[in-house]
């Protein structure tokens, strides 16, 4: 009875999350000049042109 | 980066600064035009736009921290002193509601019957759900610190299971609040007694939500080893804004709730 207990309250339910900081920090260290606002990737440069634009509209 | 000679952080330019200036324009102009001429576009706009300055600024810091290592010693003793700063200024904020809540309970006028509470309002029972949102709170300060000296402790487990705990505290506060407003006998125009509870529980409850939403925040990033054993800033600071929002809770309890 006890090695099922315990093997259900060790059950993760979720997946095991992968720890991706190492990847992270060899993106954000690589000396390519981009600034950390853009150096994410292409989404970054969308979601800045787009908050850009919705300031500039609203003045 | 790597031929700085100090150990301080010179930020790449970002355009956040300006995005926020301006949503902050928008915004204000927007409550002028949506209290004046019925409007909402200015306003809607002038939130989304703070919310996405918001969460790229911040995202941005994420990345100068722990993915670029910039947040070295003196960098964090900076980030300390204004975050400290930053809850001075917000507890003169609630200091001022606090003002108009004594100014106006400690001598009733006549044209409140010379009471508090004022003739014929219905105050809500302190020993109800108001209590129930009290030991919530104190609740979470307690499982926030479970979760601090898990973290410290590098009990990966213990930590997220008492954040999750501490950030479902706090929406079940604002879930007990929204059912107490809706459920209140009196409303915001109800007199002098109507604004001082609304307005000064109302940014109280606000505060609850900006906190829980850190503390979401900070969940994620312990979920993805942001923080280590020695070094989570963030998280240090979510804490003590729960415990400010906490500490800002107790004295609204016994001095509007109960006193009043």
């Amino acid at each position: 009875l006890r090695q099922i207990s315990q093997r259900t309250i060790s059950t993760a339910s979720r997946r095991q999350v992968k720890n991706r900081v190492p990847e992270m920090q060899k993106i954000f260290q690589e000396d390519n000049g981009i600034p950390v606002h853009l150096k994410g990737g292409v989404i970054d440069g969308l979601l800045y042109r787009t908050t850009m634009a919705l300031t500039v509209f609203g003045k | 980066m790597a031929h700085q000679t100090h150990a301080y952080h010179m930020v790449d330019p970002s355009p956040w600064p300006l995005t926020g200036a301006t949503a902050a324009l928008l915004l204000t102009s927007g409550l002028a035009m949506w209290f004046h001429y019925n409007s909402t576009t200015l306003m809607a706009l002038g939130l989304l736009t703070t919310l996405m300055t918001m969460m790229q600024w911040w995202r941005d810091i994420v990345r100068e921290s722990t993915f670029q290592g910039h947040h070295t010693m003196p960098v964090q003793k900076g980030l300390r002193y204004g975050m400290i700063l930053f809850i001075t200024s917000e507890v003169f904020f609630f200091i001022g509601f606090f003002w108009a809540f004594y100014h106006s309970s400690l001598a009733p006028t006549p044209e409140l019957g010379g009471n508090w509470p004022p003739t014929g309002i219905h105050p809500l029972n302190p020993f109800e759900v108001p209590l129930l949102n009290t030991a919530v709170l104190l609740a979470s300060g307690v499982t926030i610190t479970w979760a601090h000296h898990s973290l410290m402790a590098a009990n990966r487990n213990q930590s997220i299971q008492a954040l999750t705990i501490t950030v479902t505290l706090g929406l079940y506060f604002t879930a007990l609040q929204a059912m107490e407003y809706y459920e209140a006998p009196f409303t915001i125009a109800d007199g002098v007694y109507g604004s001082t509870f609304f307005v000064a529980t109302g940014f109280h409850g606000l505060h609850v939500i900006i906190g829980s939403t850190f503390l979401i925040v900070c969940l994620l990033r312990l979920i993805k080893f942001h923080f280590t054993t020695a070094h989570h800033f963030g998280f240090e600071a979510a804490a003590w804004y729960g415990h400010f929002v906490d500490v800002v809770w107790l004295f609204l309890y016994i001095s509007i709730y109960w006193w009043g």
